[in-house]
């Protein structure tokens, strides 16, 4: 009887833990052996921004990760530091005025992981629980965290 | 309240109304909005810039001195004006601006859109890294003086668009003036014409093309019932004086009809009595002239002579009345003058001295075909009428002559007449009596004054002549005869050469 009531009560607190919101933290993710070992803010905003960023004389390939609403506003406020309609005009200067490319979107992590997979030069954005997931990927840096 | 509705002002005003009704409040919302989102985009596009360039500017900041300048970065970004709070988490430790409280310092969550929450203040988080380890970087920008900046723009756009109804009413009321008075004017005017004074002109003089163009047709309308009434008028005044003429006409045709009777009747009668005068006064000349001077006889036989004179006279006269007279001298040419000349000489013999007569002459030279002695018959006896008429006050006979082209009497046949005037100053015929004055006997004198065949010999002269007698009275203005006699025809027809 005793057991019983511990078992419920272990379960409660499972199902509690799973629905208690986790701290999220923000990161940079490049293919695990990706040439790429750092980048700082500025050079993430240059990434995706469109500004063209080489390592290595070869340029970085900016994967925008779009596969939550929330992501969208945390890459908008804290990687390109823009509202949504400066970041858009801002893009479409580049790639009009300047020939830069735009950063290439994906709607689901496991295309931006399929991506990243595809092109060592990739570099994109995910949550770390996400990472976890993907061990063919490495984190380059902290980005944000709650 | 109907008519006041369905009024062509009224209804363009609505129209207006409730166009600017319901477009109003959707561009008043359609503006704000815009404004709105135009002012929220710029804070945050200008706040996430800014705060990432501080948290690049902390980052950039040597790790010896991180400490002692990150403060003082804190408070240049506060004294910037639109931060509200700026602080550095480092682990547990944490730094703040000295120039500001430590507003949110519990824990302030992350804003992703403008006035997130209800503190009024936009807060974002930078992760700063530093050598050995990352701090994070607040910043709580104020949302207020946005807030008021879009409060105030939206004022000032309810103010524009306000204004812009009322100048657009104030059009609408010009416009629907503009368009609706030539629409009343035309509107009176039909009324006007509607209630029989068709003589108003429609005028609206409007610069709109299907108001002139109604305006026109209806001016067209009017002019069209203008000329089919007055065209009715006239033929309905013509069919009355063509009434009055037949009346006229039938009036006179019965007269004439009774008259013809009459000097039938009379006629007759005059035959018989002529025949049975006749022996009567032959054979007492007979006996008067077998008679001695000295008898006593004689004066009786006289009388009887003189009575049966005076009879055959009179015979003579209702005979000449009823044109059977066949004492008829041959018709001869004459001027119309001299036999009135020759009856006034004998008339101003008998008139008494308070009546002047009067003879006028306005035409010389008429010439008439027939026996001049009935002229001067007509002449005597329409004068002796006139000067017994006036006998006793006095007063003036005028004789007038002339001549007349067509005289317009419809009994008379188109040609040239010698024209017989003879008027009175007396006291007038009775009306009731005008009709009969033609018939033989009628008189409106005593009794033995008169034997009311006067005017019927004159009568059946100018009837026997091819003439027309027409006489006007008026009571105490007196009476006027006029007598048309047809010219002589050799004489007309070189008149009507000429």
């Amino acid at each position: 009887m005793i057991a019983r009531r511990i078992i419920v009560l272990l379960l409660l607190l499972g199902a509690l833990a799973e629905a208690w919101p986790a701290a999220q933290t923000l990161v940079l993710v490049v293919r695990r052996d990706s040439p790429v070992t750092d980048l700082d803010s500025v050079t993430v905003r240059k990434l995706f921004l469109g500004v063209p960023v080489l390592i290595n004389g070869t340029p970085l390939r900016p994967i925008r990760n779009r596969s939550e609403p929330h992501l969208d506003e945390i890459f908008l406020q804290q990687i390109v530091a823009m509202s949504q309609p400066s970041y858009d005009r801002q893009i479409l200067n580049g790639v009009n005025r300047q020939g830069w490319l735009a950063p290439s979107e994906a709607a689901s992590v496991t295309r931006v992981a399929a991506e990243l997979n595809a092109n060592p030069n990739a570099v994109s954005f995910m949550w770390e629980r996400d990472v976890a997931h993907n061990p063919n990927l490495r984190v380059l840096r902290v980005l944000w965290s709650d | 309240m109907v008519r006041l509705t369905h009024s062509l002002w009224v209804r363009m005003m609505s129209v207006v109304l409730i166009i600017l009704a319901a477009l109003a409040p959707l561009l008043y919302l359609g503006v704000s909005r815009i404004v709105e989102d135009g002012y929220q985009e710029r804070f945050i596009n200008s706040v996430r810039a800014y705060s990432r360039l501080v948290a690049d500017q902390l980052e950039a900041l040597d790790a010896a001195e991180f400490e002692r300048r990150a403060g003082a970065v804190l408070d240049g970004v506060v004294l910037s004006g639109q931060v509200v709070f700026a602080q550095i988490v480092d682990g547990e430790r944490k730094i703040h601006s000295s120039i500001t409280p430590a507003l949110g310092a519990a824990s302030p969550r992350e804003d992703y859109t403008f006035g997130q929450s209800p503190d009024q203040v936009y807060y974002i988080s930078h992760q700063v890294r530093r050598p050995d380890h990352a701090v994070v970087l607040r910043l709580g920008f104020d949302e207020i003086p946005t807030s008021e900046r879009i409060r105030a723009t939206q004022r000032h756009v309810l103010l524009a668009i306000g204004g812009f109804v009322a100048v657009s009413i104030g059009l609408a009321l010009w416009l629907s003036a503009v368009i609706a008075r030539p629409m009343v004017l035309l509107q009176e005017s039909a009324k006007r014409v509607a209630s029989g004074d068709v003589h108003v002109q429609l005028q609206s003089h409007s610069s709109i093309r299907e108001v002139a163009e109604l305006n026109l047709h209806l001016e067209r309308m009017r002019q069209e019932l203008v000329g089919t009434n007055e065209q009715l008028t006239r033929e309905i005044a013509e069919r009355e004086a063509s009434e009055h003429k037949r009346l006229t006409l039938e009036r006179r045709l019965l007269h004439r009809e009774r008259i013809v009777a009459l000097g039938t009747l009379a006629g007759g009668v005059a035959h018989e009595i002529n025949n049975i005068i006749t022996p009567i006064l032959l054979y007492a000349q007979m006996a008067l002239d077998e008679l001695p001077a000295s008898s006593d006889l004689r004066a009786d036989l006289q009388r009887v002579v003189e009575s049966a004179h005076r009879a055959r006279n009179l015979v003579w006269r209702i005979l000449t009345f009823s044109r059977q007279s066949d004492t008829q001298a041959p018709s001869t040419v004459f001027a119309l003058r001299a036999p009135v000349e020759d009856a006034l000489a004998l008339l101003r013999a008998i008139v008494p001295t308070n009546i002047e007569v009067v003879f006028r002459c306005e035409a010389e030279g008429v010439q008439l075909t027939g026996d001049p002695n009935f002229v001067q018959q007509v002449v005597f006896n329409l004068c002796t009428n006139a000067h017994q008429a006036m006998r006793r006050d006095g007063g003036r006979i005028t004789v007038t002559l002339a001549a007349e082209e067509d005289p317009g009497e419809p009994q008379l046949r188109p040609g040239r007449y010698g024209v017989l005037e003879v008027s009175d100053t007396g006291e007038g015929i009775d009306p009731a009596a005008l009709p009969h004055i033609f018939e033989p006997f009628f008189t409106t004198r005593e009794v033995g004054e008169g034997t009311g065949l006067g005017l019927s010999v004159v009568h059946g002269i100018v009837e026997s002549m091819g003439g027309l007698i027409t006489v006007r009275s008026a009571s105490k203005l007196g009476t006027t005869f006029r007598v048309y006699l047809p010219v002589a025809v050799a004489l007309s027809n070189a008149a009507g050469a000429a």
